[in-house]
């Protein structure tokens, strides 16, 4: 089932009565998440990506704009009837009732011509139960169970009534590192194993990118890039995005376009082809940086960090927005440890350019 | 998995207004279930008041009416010197200030002693007082009575009002809890600054936990308000230590020209002034009642 | 804590509580208790050094009592009418308050009202409000107009007697019950209100996005969840409406019934009637003290063993 959000809109009245202020979590959304795709909500909190998720499920109303799953209008439908299925950030799970209770719960709520007989229900629930491989735990009560087991008991209370949509909030800020990886690995499996669209929320980019077959990028109510994660973080289309995908973060500086070449400080670091002349934000990803002592860009040596496979070096630059740069590069280039400066050179599809005043991607051709 | 088929435009909309309807009558019911059940709660007092203002000859008609055609503002006079209302006011304001006072002196330095100072068997003495609280307050008032009647001779006197209970294991038992929270580490610091156990007391302990006091004062004081079968028992007979719930039921208001005959609106004017200054407290300290309230359940 | 080297201070911090309470609560325990079981005991007799025999003759006086089944029953109905009807009232009118933003406060406040009365006072109002219609057929003296006569005319119902001299047993519970519940509500949805506040709001979503019916969230989630707080409410309920004695008073006098002949007498009642006969009553009085206090221990231990299977913690 495809989801189309058409200039989707929320805006929450200020809380305090006084002031008029009103708080625009969701401005004008339009984008489609294609059938069966995992989909992941990403932004910093605040961005309205919770917001966009809980109108898709019903639980808020939008303000304005339209809400499609597959052909059929939304929008105006509550919760129970647009057959999706919603994991809380911390899954709500009934803590009265066992495992089997919990799962058998959303069966139970039919009526009329979808009733289900006991059998089926439990047939279903075991299904559900034995997807997310809990099966074993049916008669416990939750708080016997771990982080991750009531994670798995909620995607299964979600995954029972077969949803059309399956709706995952920050599924994975309640647990601990080793298990946020294998959940996620999870997450993905049971995703595809279902075939069902999945629209998950995140603030933690590097989760998003690592199970999303597509990302959204939201920033204050704002819709920022969608993509594949891979494209999105080569093609940011404004700093915001650029900043907000990859660990260690991006390297910004503020440099200047002149004559089709790049300056950071008084050195000419990239042939810019294309780019008029103006003062520009410069992007360099960690990975973007390649030693070499002939390098057109140096910077002062601070530390280097051996990381095994790679290696990190820290140092400053006059230019640089943020305090410290860093750069990742393989283990076996030479490095001066003991020297006071450090040239690199850059991989240009590894540098990006955005507008001083716009912030927004200035493109260039890369040779 | 499959998942659902996609629904008919024309089921879409059914649904749509279907829900819509659903929740505006939930909404609806809603509404109307409190708005009654607040009429049910309210009218005994709306009944109070404009009976209190009716001539008996009004209140009397089979057509009732609801608003009086007259007011009868001297009802209230009337029903202050029948009921001798004035005289009742004073002493139990009398006994709730006097009480109030003493209970609280004893509840924080009883309450302090068990939160903050070290003795021996500190656990079981507290253990046992709590224990007290589940037994009901007619076995007590049994041996009392005779206590404060045979023994001390107390008939008649304020102090037999007083005294019996100015010790509440509830109230020392809110308090304690409330002193606990505050850190160790103030009591600390103010050791070392050689500060005395009274003066922490006095400067940091009764300002931190003033919103329990003040709970504790106003449930005291509404229990004096309202006590009426110890005063009964112990007040003696002349009428002069009298508690205000004791003059209201006991003094007869009666229509002048016939005898057997009640008057209603003096009878409800005497009982709206004794019920006032219960409603002025409320809605001044509201929060603090229902803090209190909500951990208690005990009246007054 | 300070390792307070005068550890006497605590004990003086401590004695006045302890004096008072050692008189006032710890003594009567054990005086009570001895007066049950002291037979013919008699204060007067006692003050001259009178000894006398330990033995079971107070509790066989009250079982005895000509109105002692009937007290029994008026309690254990004044209890058992009320509390669940009180408790599921409350409950509903909680969750009514908790499902609303507008005139929240206000009906919240409406709702607590009751709590700040007087209960003797207001026990006063409803005698007015049941008071019947027309003549007293007794005396031919006109009666004043009872509102709630007045209503129920609307429906073409009655006048029923309700709480005049020849009322019947029936009329007369069924006014104490209405007002017994009235006054019982504030405090059980402040509990219940509570409760609820803290109650997590996803709950009630999830129940919401699985197309859960009102009725099911109400029995299969809420109820649940509240089960501590709505034992807590039945449990106190319950201990009170043993002790119901003020609100009778209230509604008829202190003779306790509509010819003031103790119709409606309760156990806490019977206990301070024998109190009244100085000297001599006390041992039934502690007799009856300790009957009414096994019952409520009886039915409190009962509410517990049932609460520790129904109540989710």
């Amino acid at each position: 089932m495809k989801v189309v959000l058409e200039h989707l809109t929320k805006i929450f009245p200020s809380r305090n009565k006084k002031s008029n202020e009103q708080v625009v979590a969701v401005n004008d959304f339009t984008f489609e998440i294609p059938d069966g795709k995992l989909i992941g909500l990403l932004g910093p909190s605040g961005c309205g990506k919770s917001t966009t998720l809980y109108m898709i499920s019903g639980l808020q109303k939008p303000t304005g704009g339209k809400i499609f799953f597959g052909e059929d209008d939304v929008t105006e439908l509550t919760p129970e009837n647009r057959g999706v299925g919603l994991v809380f950030q911390n899954y709500a799970l009934y803590p009265h009732m066992t495992v089997k209770q919990n799962i058998l719960f959303p069966l139970q709520n039919l009526k009329g011509e979808d009733k289900l007989t006991k059998t089926v229900m439990l047939e279903r629930a075991y299904e559900a139960a034995r997807l997310v491989q809990i099966d074993d735990l049916m008669d416990r009560k939750p708080h016997e169970l771990s982080g991750g087991q009531q994670q798995r008991v909620a995607i299964a209370r979600a995954l029972v009534k077969m949803p059309r949509v399956l709706l995952l909030d920050e599924p994975l800020s309640n647990l601990d590192a080793r298990l946020r990886l294998q959940t996620r690995e999870e997450i993905k499996r049971i995703q595809r194993e279902t075939g069902i669209t999945t629209v998950f929320v995140t603030h933690d980019q590097e989760e998003a990118m690592s199970i999303s077959d597509m990302i959204v990028v939201m920033r204050l109510g704002v819709l920022q890039q969608i993509g594949a994660p891979q494209e999105v973080y080569d093609n940011p289309v404004n700093l915001f995005v650029a900043k907000f995908l990859g660990t260690p973060p991006i390297n910004v500086f503020e440099g200047v376009v002149k004559g089709e070449k790049l300056y950071i400080g008084e050195q000419a670091v990239l042939d810019v082809k294309g780019a008029a002349d103006q003062e520009v934000y410069v992007g360099i990803r960690p990975e973007g940086f390649i030693t070499n002592p002939e390098g057109e860009f140096t910077t002062n040596l601070i530390n280097v960090e051996v990381m095994g496979r790679d290696v990190s070096i820290v140092s400053k630059h006059p230019n640089a927005v943020s305090e410290t740069i860093r750069s990742i590069v393989d283990a076996d280039s030479a490095i001066d440890r003991d020297a006071t400066t450090v040239s690199f050179s850059l991989k240009p599809h590894k540098v990006f350019l955005f507008s001083k005043e716009t912030e927004q991607r200035i493109p260039f051709e890369v040779k | 998995m499959d998942t659902a088929v996609v629904m008919q435009e024309k089921d879409l909309q059914k649904v749509t207004a279907r829900q819509r309807v659903v929740k505006i009558l939930v909404k609806t019911l809603t509404y109307v279930f409190l708005g009654s059940m607040a009429l049910i709660v309210l009218f005994p007092f709306y009944w109070m008041i404009i009976s209190s203002l009716k001539t008996l000859e009004e209140y009397r008609r089979n057509v009732p009416t609801f608003w009086p055609e007259k007011i009868m503002w001297n009802n209230y006079t009337a029903a202050f010197q029948i009921a001798d209302l004035g005289s009742l006011f004073v002493n139990t304001v009398y006994v709730g200030v006097v009480s109030t006072i003493l209970s609280l002196v004893i509840t924080v330095l009883t309450a302090f002693a068990f939160a903050r100072l070290e003795f021996k068997g500190k656990g079981l003495l507290f253990a046992g007082l709590l224990a007290t609280m589940m037994i009901p307050g007619e076995m007590f008032t049994i041996t009392n009575y005779q206590t404060v009647v045979q023994h001390f001779k107390w008939e008649g006197k304020f102090v037999a009002l007083i005294i019996p209970f100015l010790v509440s294991v509830f109230y020392i038992y809110l308090l304690r809890n409330n002193f606990l929270q505050i850190p160790d580490e103030l009591y600390y610091a103010a050791k070392v600054d050689g500060t005395s156990d009274l003066k922490y007391l006095w400067k940091v302990m009764i300002p931190l936990a003033m919103p329990t006091l003040i709970s504790i004062t106003i449930l005291k004081m509404m229990g004096s308000w309202n006590s009426y079968m110890w005063p009964k028992l112990v007040a003696g007979k002349d009428g002069l230590h009298d508690m205000i719930t004791n003059g209201l039921r006991g003094a007869s208001f009666v229509n002048p020209d016939n005898p057997s005959e009640v008057d209603y609106p003096r009878q409800m004017a005497a009982v709206a002034t004794v019920s006032a200054p219960l409603f002025l407290v409320f809605i001044f300290l509201r929060k603090y009642i229902m803090k209190g309230v909500s951990r208690s359940g005990i009246k007054g | 804590m300070v390792d307070s080297k005068n550890k006497w201070k605590a004990w003086l911090y401590l004695s006045p509580a302890l004096v008072l309470l050692g008189i006032f609560t710890v003594y009567p325990i054990f005086n009570t208790v001895q007066l049950a079981f002291l037979n013919g005991y008699n204060i007067w007799e006692a003050m001259d050094g009178k000894m006398f025999t330990i033995g079971i003759d107070n509790f066989v006086k009250v079982l005895n009592y000509p109105g002692f089944l009937t007290t029994l029953k008026t309690t254990i109905l004044l209890c058992v009418l009320t509390v669940p009807v009180s408790t599921m009232l409350a409950l509903l009118i909680a969750v009514a308050l908790n499902s609303i933003k507008a005139l929240n406060r206000l009906l919240q406040t409406i709702f607590f009202l009751p709590y700040v009365t007087n209960s003797i006072a207001i026990g006063m109002v409803f005698a007015t409000m049941f008071n019947m219609i027309g003549l007293d057929p007794a005396t031919g003296i006109p009666q004043t107009a009872g509102i709630i006569n007045n209503f129920l005319s609307i429906f073409g119902v009655g006048p029923v007697n309700w709480i005049n001299p020849g009322s019947t047993y029936e009329a007369n519970m069924f006014v104490m019950c209405v007002y017994i519940v009235w006054n019982a509500l504030p405090f059980k949805i402040l509990v219940l209100l509570g409760g609820l506040q803290s109650v997590n709001k996803q709950y009630y979503d999830a129940a919401k996005v699985d197309g859960t019916s009102r009725a099911r969230v109400f029995w299969r989630i809420t109820v649940p969840l509240l089960s501590p707080m709505i034992s807590y409410v039945l449990i106190t309920g319950f201990i009170g409406g043993f002790k119901e004695y003020s609100s009778v008073v209230g509604v008829f006098g202190e003779g306790m019934g509509p010819t003031g002949d103790k119709e409606l007498q309760t156990m806490v009642g019977l206990i301070y009637d024998s109190l009244g006969e100085v000297g001599t009553g006390e041992g039934f009085a502690s007799a009856a003290a300790m009957i009414l206090f096994v019952i409520i221990l009886a039915v409190t231990i009962l509410n517990l063993k049932v609460s520790n299977k129904k109540v989710h913690y």
